[in-house]
């Protein structure tokens, strides 16, 4: 804008001209209520800087409810999760050490240790199923019918003079369940156990099955596939003659 | 007034929360490190009972996942090689069977050893040999 007085050019917002000095009175009520609103706007930053200093102790404890909030979630989080995380790590280091992992199991298959085998398996979380093991997938799932049935005869046959016995209809149901299971599984895979490279183990499993059933149920050959053709009311009392024993 | 109490009320919120954040960061430091064979496979009080019933196989059975080299707590260390006695014991006959002098020959040594450890178990040993002998069929 230009100087009433002088002519010469100057800002809206200065009070008097810079070349003449006389007073800039086309803008002085602009400048008057800019002048109030400069006020307001400083005795309002003065309030808030009060009302936030008043209010700090409460947000400061806000913000610690919110962290601790979210602290507690995340430790539940991973109590809940401790088991899975403890698997994968185990996982992980299984494919890691899988060269050392991998002597250690063939000592097991090597000494027909099916049960010391699955364990190691087991305590390693080995994941047979996945890249460098895979090629364990057969073994492992036959030593696992094999462990079954093993474990459950042993639980059967084994007891003190005095024992205490828990629950015989059960221990025979679940011999009677665990027999037929691997004998069944190892004629459905058949094929697949002639074509695996761990065939021998497999078949090394069956024979000690049946070293099993012939020591610990007298079971020789011809009794064998009796029992297995056998109904399953056949079988049970078969089971349960042993019992009387 | 309203705004005393919300922060009172904060503050006691606070308080048991941390209280809850410390037994949980605890309680989650001990399930990262608990025991494979105690807590997930193998339950010890298991053992000692079928131990005390002498269901000598169901404690063999229990106790396979300790002979994959699991570590187990020292108060536990006993009932477990009392039911890897009782498994070696009955796979015995099995390697003995199928010829496997060598593995015949690991399971001897470490029936031996175990019951060189535990000397104050003798009769509970015997008993599961003599479980054994009368578990075979003739």
């Amino acid at each position: 804008m230009k100087c009433v007085n002088c002519g010469a050019e100057i800002a809206l917002t200065d009070k008097v001209c810079a070349y003449c000095g006389s007073r800039n009175l086309k803008t002085a009520d602009l400048q008057a209520d800019m002048e109030k609103q400069e006020n307001r706007t400083k005795k309002a930053q003065r309030k808030l800087v009060v009302s936030i200093s008043r209010n700090m102790p409460l947000v400061i404890n806000m913000i610690i409810l919110i962290a601790l909030v979210v602290g507690v979630s995340v430790v539940f989080y991973i109590k809940d999760n401790a088991y899975h995380f403890q698997s994968d790590a185990k996982q992980n280091e299984s494919i890691q050490k899988s060269e050392e992992y991998r002597a250690e199991i063939r000592q097991y298959l090597d000494d027909g240790d099916y049960m010391g085998f699955l364990a190691f398996m087991d305590y390693h979380n080995i994941a047979e199923y996945r890249e460098p093991y895979e090629d364990l997938g057969l073994v492992a799932h036959m030593a696992d019918y094999y462990g079954d049935l093993l474990s459950d005869v042993e639980s059967f046959r084994v007891h003190g003079e005095d024992a205490g016995w828990y629950s015989p209809e059960n221990d025979v149901f679940n011999c009677r369940m665990s027999i037929n299971d691997f004998y069944h599984e190892f004629g459905y895979k058949a094929s697949e156990i002639d074509a695996d490279l761990y065939r021998d183990y497999i078949y090394d499993m069956r024979e000690k099955a049946d070293i099993i059933l012939k020591i610990y149920l007298g079971m020789d050959d011809a009794k064998r596939e009796e029992f297995l053709a056998d109904s399953i009311n056949g079988q049970e009392a078969y089971l349960e003659e042993l019992i009387d024993d | 007034m309203i705004k005393k109490i919300v922060f009172i009320a904060s503050l006691a919120v606070n308080a048991i929360l941390a209280v809850v954040l410390v037994v949980g960061i605890v309680g989650a430091a001990e399930k990262l490190k608990f025991s494979y064979v105690e807590k997930d496979t193998i339950r010890p009080d298991s053992i000692n009972m079928y131990l005390d019933m002498e269901n000598y196989g169901t404690v063999a059975a229990l106790s396979h996942p300790v002979r994959g080299g699991a570590e187990i707590k020292e108060e536990y260390a006993e009932c477990f090689a009392m039911g890897e006695y009782a498994d070696l014991l009955f796979q015995r006959r099995i390697f003995e069977a199928d010829g496997d002098a060598d593995t015949l020959k690991k399971c001897d040594e470490r029936l031996a050893a175990i019951r060189a450890d535990y000397p104050g178990q003798s009769s509970v040993f015997d008993k599961m040999d003599s479980s054994i002998e009368r578990a075979v069929v003739e």
